[in-house]
């Protein structure tokens, strides 16, 4: 079946992408798969029958004339745009997610730079603790800028993405949606940690408070827990996201006005609201929540309570969401 | 072996199918299926040809869409004849049978 799926879609790429079109083609699959399923029952092999209704499905030109658009079919609508192939675009996403892995890890570094210049100033104090704590501290940022570098440079390849015009096809489109939904929850995961560590380090500041402090654990150990602490979760928020934008890179090559353009939208569609007052609000959500948060939080400086704006404002989200929200059709 | 004639049965596909459509509401595979018992395997609609028949006769006003849940479970596209479909039905029915009787003269036997 899935052969026919992309057998279809490729007959149908480069033509606009109209809601006639896009019944045309739904309907076709309809008869398709019908006709493959009644096969199969008399008995078929999966091949055999995928042959017989691509043998029997005629020609895409007579559709054209019916539905006016002759001039798309045999004219390559993605003929000038540079197709990526399925190599490339796994190749792309490992090479974006080790680049954010990389950017994540010259941020940790940076975090952590003054780190030693800490620990060494109450161990070693004096001229000794100074120079190892400076050439420690310039040593990780350079290491850090080296990193950067490196990094970017290795993505240059990948510039022509975003400055010619490219396209995907079906299977590989397909394939690519498949992964970044599997890849979303450990996305999310990734971002829970990464947010929690940022959050959480007064926790072990508070417990080391408590403690009979020495001046090692209260000058260099608490603040050396809250950088590493919120190094790592800064590096992990960078790179949750990684993966998943180079999924929507790459979904998104296609022409929008052609079929190959919905390739993204068949799965995943945004969001119209039924309700005209509800799409106008929603559409200036979260701008509005993220001014309540900033504006409660400068004026009282209470940010140990704010935050709670943030699962609210989601809780609420959901809510509206799960009353107005129309299912975006799938044709 | 002799092939039907793909000039003349283009100019009654539409007839084929009101025909079968007058009989009862039916979607795009059962109506080939029939074409194709009917015909004794003479003749096989393809189903580019099906769809722009239903897609030109839909927009004559000759026949309705509606979806309707499959028994597979899935949304399918039903067809059912209008009155200016059966009307126009019955001018191609009188069409062919003139047509028939004026090319029946001058076929030998």
């Amino acid at each position: 079946m899935e052969a026919l799926r992309s057998y279809l879609e490729n007959m149908f790429a480069n033509l606009p992408n109209t809601p006639e079109v896009q019944r045309a083609k739904s309907e076709l699959f309809q008869m398709m798969e019908d006709k493959y399923t009644s096969l199969i029952e008399e008995g078929k092999k999966e091949n055999e029958a995928v042959g017989i209704v691509i043998s029997e499905f005629g020609n895409l030109s007579e559709i054209a004339d019916t539905l006016g658009i002759q001039n798309f079919v045999g004219q390559s609508f993605n003929v000038n745009r540079r197709r990526v192939s399925h190599e490339e675009a796994h190749q792309y996403v490992l090479d974006r997610s080790r680049h954010s892995f990389m950017i994540g890890l010259g941020v940790l570094l940076c975090i952590l730079s003054p780190i030693t210049a800490m620990i060494s100033d109450v161990i070693a104090p004096g001229n000794l603790g100074d120079v190892i704590g400076i050439s420690t501290f310039f040593g990780l940022i350079a290491a850090a800028i080296a990193i950067f570098i490196y990094s970017g440079s290795k993505m240059k390849m990948w510039d022509f993405l975003k400055k010619v015009p490219c396209s995907i096809d079906y299977q590989t489109a397909d394939e690519l949606y498949k992964e970044q939904k599997l890849n979303q929850s450990t996305k999310t995961a990734h971002l829970i940690i990464g947010i929690l560590l940022c959050m959480l380090w007064l926790i072990p500041m508070a417990i080391l408070d408590v403690l009979p402090a020495g001046s090692f654990i209260t000058e260099a150990l608490a603040p050396s827990i809250m950088f590493i602490m919120v190094g790592i979760g800064v590096m992990l928020i960078i790179f949750s996201s990684g993966k998943d934008s180079a999924y929507t890179t790459l979904l998104s090559l296609n022409d929008k006005n052609t079929v190959s353009g919905n390739y993204e939208s068949t799965g995943s569609g945004s969001v119209t609201y039924s309700n005209e007052t509800v799409a106008t609000i929603m559409s200036v959500y979260w701008p509005t929540v993220r001014c309540i948060y900033l504006i409660w939080s400068f004026l009282t400086f209470d940010w140990y309570k704010t935050w709670i704006i943030w699962p609210l404002a989601i809780i609420i989200h959901k809510v509206i969401k799960a009353n107005y929200s129309m299912e975006a059709k799938k044709i | 072996m002799v092939e039907i004639s793909s000039d003349i049965i283009r100019g009654y596909n539409d007839t084929i199918i009101l025909y079968l459509l007058s009989e009862a509401p039916s979607y795009g595979y059962e109506i080939s299926k029939k074409i194709r018992a009917l015909s004794e395997d003479k003749y096989m609609i393809k189903e580019t040809t099906l769809y722009s028949a239903f897609n030109r006769m839909e927009k004559n006003g000759y026949i309705e869409s509606y979806s309707e849940i499959a028994e597979n479970g899935k949304k399918r596209t039903y067809y059912r004849i209008t009155g200016a479909g059966t009307q126009y039905y019955r001018e191609k029915c009188e069409e062919w049978t003139l047509t028939k009787d004026v090319i029946e003269r001058f076929i030998k036997r």
